[in-house]
């Protein structure tokens, strides 16, 4: 046996199984987006079961992008929602990773409640926080902004208040379940979940900073902004990266929240555009799909490139 | 530190009471959560009853009857623990050979078996379906969603072991050959002890995301292999009247992973960066 065998051997079942999983689906998937396959046509049932003999060619691809309505809708949204959630996350987790890299009474205490949403089942997330924290009538919000107008029309009756507060109109609390707010909703809720991580990340890296450097600066009479974005941004570089990258591996196939605050009403990314295809149009489905696997691939190459060196060494 | 003995009288009050105030608006949701598990559905929804009500168990007891609860707890736990241990069974070598015998391709390889994590689940769904459904079969088997998850969170475990592995002093394995201890020995006594920790933390954060995965094991299950998610999603519309039953199934579903969370949370932190956080 030479020295090289063991180690391949290791690792070959972990690479066959990973190359099993990405082929045999993937390529399927690239089969059907060049044929015409649905899964009901009572008019043309010659399409309903997969053959060479329906070939499309790019004709999938040419429907998904240019006829359907929704494909670019569902692109842009994607990156809204993926976009807003990494920028949210990361300003929060900075400012909240500076707030709690100090001691202070109860911090383990602050740490543990602070990471316990990333933690919770993103079904369960979703549920909470659509129906009973946003939802506007039964909902905290509602409930709070009930509770609101009905303080308002106390005062009214105030002898001098009075007249001021007559003059305030009565608040109607945002649904978050029509169209452009129910990707808010998304926002809020991924943002709550994936905040936690990146203070944890942070808050690990800023740790490890060199504090003699700090201390040599305050020497000089560095003020504390100027100290944080010369000493800790560049500190934090690498961290946040990889932040980025994690958030945008989960984020892209963002599917549960989508479903249950709107069953995709108004408001789909491009995995619920695939599956919204595939409950009949495999077809333009499955190009879908190879098209969303494209935009990933660049996504990822764009990130690995950005964080793969710095993780080898 | 330095820096904080500066800090003013006021920053010294005001920083603490802020970084409190962040953390407990943050953990509100999960107390709300739990609060309202222990109201009636009549309660839940009533503002005068918003946080003055008569506490009771009732959710909790009749979770089996609302919801069938055990059965999808059981079929979570089952799915989660086999697809850790085949996980695991499959990444440890990997990860090992790759940390203590690299060869040119092992960076490659450990790139792209992090960016089949990026294929996007939705665009394999439907050939996935249509495989174990006519061909193999195991559609809606736990086998199949064992099998899932597993393949699912294996790039990730992979990493987070190489990482772990990578940090152990190549000398004192090698100072074990020179005093002639035989492989297993080699494995046993000094291996293993080294890597636990590693191992077992890695071992918790793929449980927590097999348990939390919601997309594979909904769309490839009916009713025979179903896990929590499924159950959680499948109550995804209450319309206000189950808010007390539904609060108390969310708060068993995800009840022991926030716990088990915070047992791993430091650990969690220097695996998912693959070290490069230090």
């Amino acid at each position: 046996m030479s020295k090289r065998t063991l180690p391949r051997l290791l690792q070959t079942p972990a690479v066959l199984l990973l190359l099993m999983w990405m082929l045999v689906p993937l390529g399927m998937t690239l089969y059907f987006s060049f044929i015409r396959y649905v899964l009901n046509s009572l008019r043309r049932p010659e399409w309903t079961t997969p053959s060479l003999s329906n070939w499309r060619g790019f004709g999938n691809y040419e429907y998904v992008l240019f006829k359907a309505k929704d494909f670019w809708f569902a692109v842009q949204n994607s990156v809204l929602i993926v976009g807003s959630v990494i920028i949210l996350t990361v300003v929060l987790g900075l400012a909240i990773a500076v707030l709690i890299n100090r001691s202070f009474p109860g911090r383990g205490i602050v740490r543990v409640l602070l990471i316990s949403p990333f933690f919770v089942m993103p079904a369960v997330n979703a549920v909470l926080w659509i129906n009973m924290i946003l939802d506007p009538v039964l909902g905290l919000n509602g409930l709070a902004v009930a509770g609101l107008n009905e303080m308002i029309a106390g005062l009214k009756s105030f002898p001098v208040l009075g007249g001021f507060f007559s003059l305030w109109p009565e608040i109607e609390p945002i649904s978050f379940r029509a169209t452009q707010t129910s990707a808010i909703a998304v926002i809020i809720m991924v943002t709550w979940q994936w905040t936690p991580f990146a203070v944890l990340i942070f808050m690990t890296s800023l740790q490890s900073e060199d504090q003699q450097q700090k201390e040599a600066a305050i020497l000089d009479g560095a003020n504390a902004w100027s100290m944080f974005r010369n000493l800790t941004l560049p500190h934090l570089g690498r961290p946040i990266a990889i932040v980025v990258m994690i958030q945008a591996i989960f984020h892209l196939s963002l599917y549960a929240e989508i479903e249950i605050v709107s069953r995709g009403n108004g408001n789909k990314n491009l995995p619920y555009l695939i599956g919204e295809f595939a409950t009949n149009n495999i077809g333009a489905a499955s190009a879908t799909g190879i098209i969303a696997v494209i935009l990933a691939n660049i996504v990822a190459i764009f990130l690995l490139r950005m964080v793969g060196k710095s993780l080898m060494d | 530190m330095a820096i904080v003995a500066q800090s003013s009288k006021f920053g010294k009050v005001f920083w603490p009471v802020l970084a409190w105030t962040v953390a407990l608006v943050f953990f509100f949701p999960i107390f709300w959560m739990v609060f309202t598990s222990f109201k009636t559905d009549a309660d839940a929804v009533k503002p005068e009853h918003l946080f003055v009500f008569k506490p009771t168990l009732e959710n909790y007891l009749n979770m089996t009857e609302n919801y069938d609860y055990w059965r999808f707890a059981i079929n979570s736990v089952i799915t989660s623990t086999f697809a850790t241990a085949l996980t695991l069974v499959v990444g440890v070598p990997a990860a090992y050979a790759m940390a203590f015998d690299p060869s040119k391709a092992t960076k490659d390889i450990l790139v792209w078996m992090l960016s089949t994590k990026m294929l996007p689940a939705a665009a394999v769904l439907y050939p996935m379906t249509f495989l174990t459904k006519n061909f193999l079969g195991i559609y809606d088997t736990k086998f199949l969603i064992i099998l899932v998850l597993s393949l699912i969170n294996l790039p990730i475990v992979i990493w987070m072991l190489f990482t772990y592995f990578k940090e152990i002093p190549r000398e004192i394995i090698e100072a074990g050959k020179m005093d002639g201890v035989s492989t297993w020995g080699e494995i046993k006594d000094i291996l293993v002890p080294l890597a636990w920790g590693g191992v077992a933390s890695t071992a918790l954060l793929c449980f927590i995301f097999c348990w939390n995965e919601a997309y594979w094991t909904v769309r490839l299950t009916t009713t025979e292999a179903a896990t929590l998610s499924k159950l959680i999603e499948g109550n995804r519309a209450p319309e206000g009247l189950f808010f007390g039953r539904l609060s108390a199934v969310s708060t068993a579903a995800v009840g022991p992973i926030v716990v088990l969370g915070w047992f791993c949370q430091k650990q969690l932190v220097q695996g998912l960066t693959f070290g490069a956080v230090k």
